[in-house]
């Protein structure tokens, strides 16, 4: 039989005349409602995806997140501190309470971000399709995509802040920007703190307790290891736990016990020194217990966080490089940061320090785009004017004493603070005990 | 290629033709020129999208062969992607090796690190074997990092741009040129390995080894075979992948991705070649598109919403395929073909 000469010929044949056909037919015709009820969706989708703004002159701050995976305790904090911070600059058009500058009044912010699963191939399309978008800002959401995307950034004469402060940054050439001190800046520090209370004839060991990932092993580099030598240190070696421990590193720290350490230094987060310091403890080492040692690691790990977890059990314990506690109201930065999320966040808020952080990396980001819009049109603004005539022009950039010191940055200045804060956790409280110079120690290739 | 109703083969060369009508000529060269005139109107995003989905199809023309074709099941093609990727960069970053003559050293690599990990698996298959190629996937992360004067460790490798004939390839334009030969090759010679003899042998190893093994088919021999390909394919993907990167690193060859790519089998379809690319494309889009589903549901529902959505999103589609259509992505397809190539009439004649 020769089929029929119309659709409908066919159709009239398959339905009535061929029942295998009829069973086709109704397979076929899932198949087509299922992409009819998938066009609503598609429509949808599409009608909702952000477009760049044609109307209205809008500019973009965020960038890429870790919001899966270690750092997403961190990240979600930034992103809601960076969220919140726009919101009050598109409201008020002011900066900070302390600060007189005004952003343009013609001029709106948008956050745009992305979660890149700290997997730098998905960071690396993620920064494609926000420079797509027009974004001029961009940001690093922690060291392996540093580390990828750093060299491209570059390239494309982005700038951008980063969460994450490697010494990898200080190698030229240079277009991230942190807000605290690099990892070798910020044990540097903690190693100068130490010394100043050593009365013992000889000298202090030093040994590395270390996160196993790019982060951790940011900080062994030669120069590092010829400071600590320098200033009077015996360095016993290296030991590494994972990023996030599954359980107790006791032999890494039997092997701290066996050397004699004193002072053990490395980059953890919390969900990494929380368990090491409670196995330490376990043990008995501890700056209070029978084997007198000093952990110290650099912001990732920071205090505030570390001390409302552990409470006393954790005293002793140091970081540097971190922000001053979320409840220190005298301060106008943590004061604002407060009535950001009194406005902005009700009901919701966040007592992570890390928001303290994302209020600065916004604050940095729309510096940066403030300043290049005084030198280029908005209509003409490229990256590399943010670069060149915004990051590059950052000096003395007041956060209300959020940071250590006011931000500066520039050609071969991308750390931002000239100072190292220094907080102990000491009867489960974080307390400041002291703030040292930034030693500038990174690979010099 | 099935053929429309009507059209016979008529000797033997027609009967092995891969392709073999002009209607196919037609929509592979279609599809080829497709490919070749993408970079005209696409943005560096989706170019940059498109790369990273070649990269993985290579990936996973491999598993295919290995798992999909040879039915041994493998969890550890990352890191076989690891031994690949790191090979051909440090022949590059270290010694200076150009990228043509590094990326099939990084092949070589990873299908031999196959063949090692490939041994257990004369004696040991399905749950087990599954079980041996998690432990090759950490024993290879942990002896990367371990290499550290090598492999830098857990800091990574920088890895200069790839030259090939004297053009740099640094534009995404020129890599999407370079990803695409190597998917087009490797989905021709995936299609063609398995009408060979060793194809053929590994079919049968996967449908019943003990009846293969008494007709005569070399367990020992076609199992390791199938390792030794399916790790090259794995190599070549791993090198494509740091040199598009530029950067080699650990945090690139994750647990999970390995995961994922027997998952992007399972979707797309195990034992076929176009299963193994729509499985790619389908987990690869629906990454892309919660990606950027993830700031809205963060608006409208809460922040945390976005948090693990790839994660969450990807094991649901993988359980919703294994429920309701095992045979993937790729037996949809087929049913969709064969309807048209009937039309109108059904395949059973009437009586």
């Amino acid at each position: 039989m020769k089929g029929g000469d119309s659709i409908w010929q066919n159709a009239y044949f398959i339905a009535f005349i061929n029942p295998t056909a009829v069973k086709e037919g109704i397979i076929m015709a899932k198949i087509k409602w299922m992409l009819r009820a998938s066009m609503p969706i598609l429509l949808a989708a599409v009608l909702l995806l952000p477009v760049n703004a044609q109307a209205e002159k809008v500019l973009y701050v965020g960038g890429t997140q870790s919001l899966t995976g270690p750092f997403a305790e961190d990240s979600a904090a930034v992103l809601a501190a960076i969220e919140d911070y726009v919101a009050y600059v598109n409201a008020t058009k002011n900066l900070a309470p302390w600060r007189k500058e005004k952003f343009p009044a013609d001029v709106k912010l948008e956050v745009m971000w992305r979660d890149d699963e700290l997997k730098p191939p998905k960071a690396l399309s993620i920064y494609e399709e926000l420079k797509a978008k027009g974004m001029l800002v961009g940001r690093i959401s922690g060291s392996p995509i540093a580390l990828a995307l750093k060299d491209r950034m570059w390239e494309d004469q982005m700038g951008a802040t980063s969460m994450a402060t490697g010494p990898y940054y200080l190698s030229p050439p240079q277009s991230c920007f942190t807000y605290y001190p690099i990892y070798t800046d910020s044990i540097a520090a903690i190693a100068d703190w130490f010394k100043t209370s050593w009365k013992e004839a000889r000298k202090p060991k030093v040994a590395y307790l270390t996160a196993d990932n790019a982060m951790g092993r940011s900080i062994e580099i030669p120069e590092m290891k010829a400071y600590l030598q320098k200033t009077g240190y015996e360095f016993v070696g290296t030991q590494y736990v994972p990023l996030v421990p599954t359980s107790p590193p006791t032999t890494q720290l039997t092997w701290l016990k066996q050397k004699g350490v004193d002072l053990a230094l490395g980059v953890m987060i919390n969900p990494g020194s929380q368990p090491t310091v409670k196995e330490m403890a376990r043990l008995g080492m501890g700056p209070h217990l029978a084997h007198k040692m000093t952990f110290g690691v650099p912001a990732p790990g920071h205090a505030a966080v570390f001390a409302e977890a552990m409470g006393e059990l954790g005293d002793g314990y140091v970081c540097a490089g971190s922000f001053r506690p979320m409840d220190d109201l005298a301060t106008p930065g943590i004061k604002f940061c407060s009535d950001l999320q009194d406005k902005y966040r009700t009901g919701k808020r966040i007592t992570h320090i890390m928001y303290e952080a994302g209020v600065l990396e916004a604050m940095v980001q729309v510096e940066a785009l403030r300043l290049a819009m005084q030198k280029v049109p908005f209509e003409k603004l490229t990256p590399g004017d943010v670069l060149k005539h915004g990051f590059y022009q950052i000096k003395n950039l007041p956060t209300g004493d959020i940071s250590s010191t006011p931000l500066t940055y520039g050609k071969g200045d991308i750390e931002g603070v000239d100072q190292v804060r220094i907080d102990q956790v000491q009867k489960g409280k974080s307390v400041k005990v002291g703030i040292f110079p930034l030693r500038n120690i990174y690979t010099k290739k | 290629m099935s053929l429309r109703t009507g059209t016979f083969h008529e000797n033997y060369a027609q009967e092995m033709a891969t392709l073999s009508s002009r209607r196919q000529w037609g929509t592979v060269a279609a599809l080829l020129v497709f490919l070749f005139v993408c970079p005209l109107f696409l943005s560096d995003r989706m170019l940059t999208i498109l790369t990273t989905m070649g990269i993985a199809v290579v990936s996973i023309h491999g598993l295919n062969i290995l798992t999909g074709y040879c039915g041994q099941i493998s969890i550890g093609h990352s890191g076989f992607m690891a031994v690949g990727g790191y090979t051909s960069a440090i022949l590059c970053a270290k010694l200076g090796w150009p990228f043509w003559a590094a990326l099939p050293c990084g092949a070589l690599a990873a299908g031999i690190a196959g063949l090692l990990f490939g041994l257990p698996s004369l004696k040991i298959k399905g749950f087990y074997l599954i079980m041996a190629t998690i432990a090759a996937q950490f024993i290879i992360i942990w002896i990367i990092i371990q290499l550290r004067s090598i492999t830098g460790g857990t800091d990574g490798l920088l890895v200069p741009k790839p030259v090939i004939g004297g053009i740099v390839l640094s534009s995404k334009t020129n890599y999407y040129y370079l990803v695409m030969v190597f998917v087009v090759l490797s989905t021709i010679t995936a299609h063609n390995i398995v009408r060979t003899r060793a194809g053929r042998a590994f079919i049968a190893i996967r449908d019943n080894d003990l009846a293969a093994e008494v007709m005569g088919v070399s367990l020992w021999s076609y199992k390791l075979q199938a390792f030794f390909i399916g790790c090259i394919y794995a190599g070549v993907a791993g090198s494509l992948l740091v040199h598009y990167v530029r950067f080699a690193s650990i945090e690139q060859f994750p647990f999970m991705d390995s995961v994922w790519y027997l998952g992007m089998l399972i979707v797309g379809g195990m034992g076929s070649t176009a299963g193994a690319i729509f499985g790619v494309v389908a987990l690869k889009l629906l990454d892309e598109l919660v990606t950027v589903a993830g700031p809205i549901l963060a608006a409208a529902v809460a922040p945390q919403a976005a948090a693990s959505l790839a994660l969450i999103s990807h094991g649901l589609i993988i359980i919703i395929f294994l429920i309701f259509e095992p045979r993937g992505l790729h037996h949809r397809w087929e049913m969709i073909k064969t309807y048209f190539r009937l039309w109108p009439f059904s395949h059973q004649e009437i009586e």
